[in-house]
């Protein structure tokens, strides 16, 4: 570990927190050790490289700053951990690292001999990895312009002359070190799987950043393809780079790619195809050359471990865990590690400082020195500005509008949900009444029309009409993630993120969970410390799932007549609030951890693409529609069942469904949900949206579908909670009940797909937590609620 | 109870028996962690994506 103790250049440098802002500095070196130390250093800040201080978060924490052309966030007490010197000082040029390539011969291999062709996309974060993938094998994963929205592999097929490639989709990494789960799923899915080529997708507006990861995959002597994408954003920046020096420099084919509209494609695969046919014969790889005494290292440890490629055999010098493993069965296994920490201290006493560093600072300063030949920068930009892409900045991130600009664009998004939703779903409604009356017309009384009438069109078609609110809410999250908004929101709300002892991290699996919690739980494989991830699994279940979306809807559509875009944000506000209070109470009892750094990246903001928000909304759309096919029309049929049996002659509607099952299930949970101002009916929802949110509705659907008249015409579900009574003809809803209601349905536990995720990810102990907690969170803050706001 | 009526029940009960064996087997299935992920699409979205689907480039 670096401490500031152990510093040699106290009478010129500085810690980069102390730099004010619009200032540019030179880095010196990063201290600390661990995952954190080496994510600044794989994103940049490495000796030597300009950093400009760009300007502090509305809330004064975090700090966005540039290096190497890619904006950064990094927190006053991360950045306190860099140590910087001027701009002009001569301290070091990183173009002196360059040593240019040394060329290993690799054996020819048959790339059919396991049978199938297989060829793997790695890149940076955000650089389009799922774009191409997408366009390539025609499925529909969701992308993003942030970082991390990939945390498992995808695989697809595409076809081309006549040959059937498996496309391997990976999570974006910017190294293939050991300090993070997707770096370490990065190399051993390449490693496990043997693809025959790599298709290395870099963003070629950042090409500095970019190729650190690409130096790294040339050291493990597979095939290589280098797929410029972006490459039309590098023309506009009017930056030159001379594709054929690059390539000859690399040892790899280059193409120019867009992938959002597909251009370069063709040539992307064809060249891919071409580097695999090649491999068949000997070939010769370039690897970057890291000068006399590291290439002798290499040599001499290669020869003890001939089985091991050279990135292998590096990552062993550089003692990196995982690697040594591989060693272990060697019969020689203890000379190798004896003779590798030889080494490594060798060259740590020769280059005066730690291994890691030297290595990163060894193939940063090939990459400079690559570039320096390659790529001839916009003469008119200067040193220190921002590239195309950031203006909005200006706006959006601006101390005193930035807040107020995020929740005036939640409240859009809500209100357009409400207010353009309303349309389509009075055609619905208008479509689902008029089936529900002509079938009651055509078919004799009798049970199957009670099933199919209150049952089926009760039950679903209450979540039916829900479908165009749905669309358009997906259709707006879609615009922000692909704009590059939600990583300004992640920024301008990090130091509350920070202050309830959440990770950085976290903001990605809360952003997903208001799509679904299960796909959010997952995504917390992307945290490192267990902690971390044990405080976001058991919050991200207050982000209101869409599941949640059509009891809001319904609930504020009939009980509030005025503003009720705000009415349905507060109800995600709260979520939010309530997910903030339980990560301080978890950080600071049970799951008590010191807090864990966090390096953001600030995507360039893109224009949203129709077609991506469209393939979004669809994809959304049609979960919604084979839910209501399946579980929720299932679900529909048994709660119809439960409250049409047993039949007892005689008797009105409405005793009829108060002796059946399910009233009876009611009642005896009505004491619980009484003091939260529900009545059975309200009890027996929440129970049945265990299986799936949505039944919730479908279930009060078919209970007071139940309730009707059976000669009366029918009318829509918004108009029979309106009109619901209780025996003594007091109103069942009010505004105070419906939002106590929304509250309950908001807080309680998730549903089962939800919490078998976490049963996944944390162990039954914590899912009986989870339920638990939950629900009681629920019934405290609904109760409150109730009770407080029927005194006032 | 006539004979459409007898009938109409025997349907009913075997829709509600269809539904709750459904119901059951999704949430045995879900709780195992195989079968539905849950996120709406129906499948595990791991087998989704298994080598053996087709696709096409546009080329």
């Amino acid at each position: 570990m670096i401490t500031d103790k152990d510093n040699s250049h106290n009478d010129i440098t500085r810690l980069l927190d102390d730099e004010p802002v619009g200032k540019t500095v030179q880095v010196v070196r990063v201290m600390g050790d661990g995952a954190f130390r080496q994510r600044l250093l794989e994103m940049g800040f490495v000796r030597g490289a300009k950093v400009t201080v760009l300007k502090n978060a509305p809330l004064q924490d975090p700090v966005e700053y540039m290096i190497m052309g890619s904006h950064i966030s990094l927190r006053h007490s991360e950045a306190a951990q860099v140590e910087v010197t001027d701009k002009d000082a001569e301290f070091c040029d990183m173009e002196d690292a360059f040593n240019g390539i040394v060329e290993t011969s690799v054996a020819g291999v048959d790339p059919m001999a396991d049978n199938v062709l297989r060829v793997v996309l790695i890149g940076n974060p955000n650089c389009g990895k799922t774009s191409l993938f997408n366009n390539v094998t025609g499925a529909k994963e969701k992308v993003g312009n942030y970082g991390g929205v990939t945390v498992d592999s995808k695989e697809g097929w595409f076809s081309i002359d006549g040959r059937k490639v498996q496309l391997v989709d990976l999570p974006g990494t910017y190294s293939l070190t050991e300090y993070s789960p997707e770096e370490m799923y990065v190399r051993t899915n390449i490693r496990d799987n043997h693809p025959d080529a790599i298709l290395n997708i870099v963003d070629a507006g950042n090409l500095e950043r970019n190729l650190y990861l690409t130096t790294q995959i040339m050291d493990m002597n597979i095939p290589m393809v280098v797929a410029l994408n972006m490459w039309d954003e590098l023309e506009k920046s009017g930056d030159h780079l001379d594709i054929e020096m690059m390539s000859r420099l690399l040892g790899a084919r280059m193409v120019p790619l867009t992938a959002y509209n597909g251009h370069g494609v063709k040539e992307v695969l064809q060249a891919t195809m071409s580097a695999i046919d090649e491999s068949e014969q000997d070939t010769m790889h370039h690897n970057v050359n890291y000068g006399p005494l590291i290439e002798d290292c290499l040599k001499e440890l290669g020869a003890m471990c001939p089985t091991l490629d050279r990135y292998t055999v590096l990552k062993i010098i550089e003692n990196d865990q995982h690697a040594i493993e591989l060693i272990n069965s060697q019969d020689n296994a203890e000379q190798v590690k004896a003779t590798a920490a030889e080494m490594r201290q060798r060259i740590e006493r020769d280059f005066n400082d730690d291994i890691t560093s030297i290595i990163t600072d060894l193939k940063y300063g090939f990459v400079r020195g690559a570039l320096a030949e390659a790529l001839t920068p916009n003469p008119e930009r200067a040193t220190g500005d921002t590239k195309p892409g950031y203006s909005l900045d200006h706006l959006l991130t601006n101390r005193w509008l930035a807040l107020p600009i995020l929740l005036v664009l939640m409240w859009l998004m809500f209100e357009a949900t409400f207010t353009l939703g309303a349309y389509p779903q009075e055609w619905i409604e208008t479509g689902v009444e008029w089936i529900g009356n002509w079938i009651g017309q055509v078919m004799p009384d009798g049970i199957l029309k009670d099933l199919i009438v209150d049952g089926i069109i009760g039950g679903v078609g209450g979540v039916l009409v829900f479908l165009p609110q749905i669309l358009i809410l997906f259709f707006c999250i879609s615009l922000l993630e692909d704009s590059g908004y939600m990583a300004r929101a992640a920024f301008i709300v990090d130091r509350i993120m920070h202050r309830v002892g959440l990770h950085g991290k976290s903001f990605i699996p809360y952003l997903i969970g208001f799509g679904c919690g299960v796909p959010a739980i997952m995504a917390t494989r992307t945290l490192e410390n267990r902690r971390d991830r044990l405080v976001t699994i058991l919050t991200v279940p207050f982000m209101s799932c869409s599941a949640r979306l059509p009891a809001y809807l319904l609930l504020v559509a009939a009980f509030f007549t005025a503003k009720q875009g705000l009415i349905l944000m507060s109800i995600y506000l709260v979520g939010i609030l309530v997910a903030a209070l339980t990560a301080i109470l978890l950080s600071k009892t049970i799951l008590k951890h010191d807090k864990t750094q966090f390096v953001m990246e600030l995507p360039p903001y893109r224009r949203p693409t129709t077609r991506n928000a469209a393939i979004h909304m669809w994809s959304k759309g049609k979960q919604y529609l084979q839910k209501m096919g399946t579980i929720i029309l299932a679900a529909s049929i048994i709660v119809w069942a439960l409250g049409y049996f047993p039949r007892h002659e005689g008797q009105t509607p409405q005793q009829q469904i108060e002796n059946s099952f399910m009233g009876q299930m009611g009642k005896a949970i009505e004491p619980i949900v009484e003091p939260l101002g529900f009545n059975w009916q309200m009890g027996v929802s929440v129970l049945t949206g265990a299986a799936a949110k949505e039944i919730v509705v479908s279930t009060m659907g078919v209970l007071y579908t139940g309730e009707s008249d059976a000669t009366e015409e029918s009318t829509s579900l918004k108009e029979k909670l309106q009109s619901a009574t209780k025996p003594n003809g007091e109103h069942v809803f009010d505004p105070i009940v419906a939002y106590s209601f929304m509250l309950f349905i908001l807080l309680y536990f998730p549903c089962i797909a939800a919490l078998a995720a976490i049963k996944r990810e944390a162990g039954w102990k914590w899912v009986a937590f989870e339920v638990i907690y939950t629900t009681g969170v629920a019934w405290l803050v609904s109760f409150l609620f109730y009770q407080i706001a029927r005194m006032l | 109870m006539t004979t459409t009526a007898i009938i109409e029940t025997i349907v009913v009960l075997g829709i509600v028996a269809i539904a709750l064996v459904y119901v059951l087997r999704r949430v045995i299935k879900t709780t195992r962690g195989h079968g539905d992920c849950g996120c709406g699409c129906g499948k595990n979205c791991k087998s989704k994506h298994k080598p053996g689907k087709e696709y096409q480039t546009k080329e």
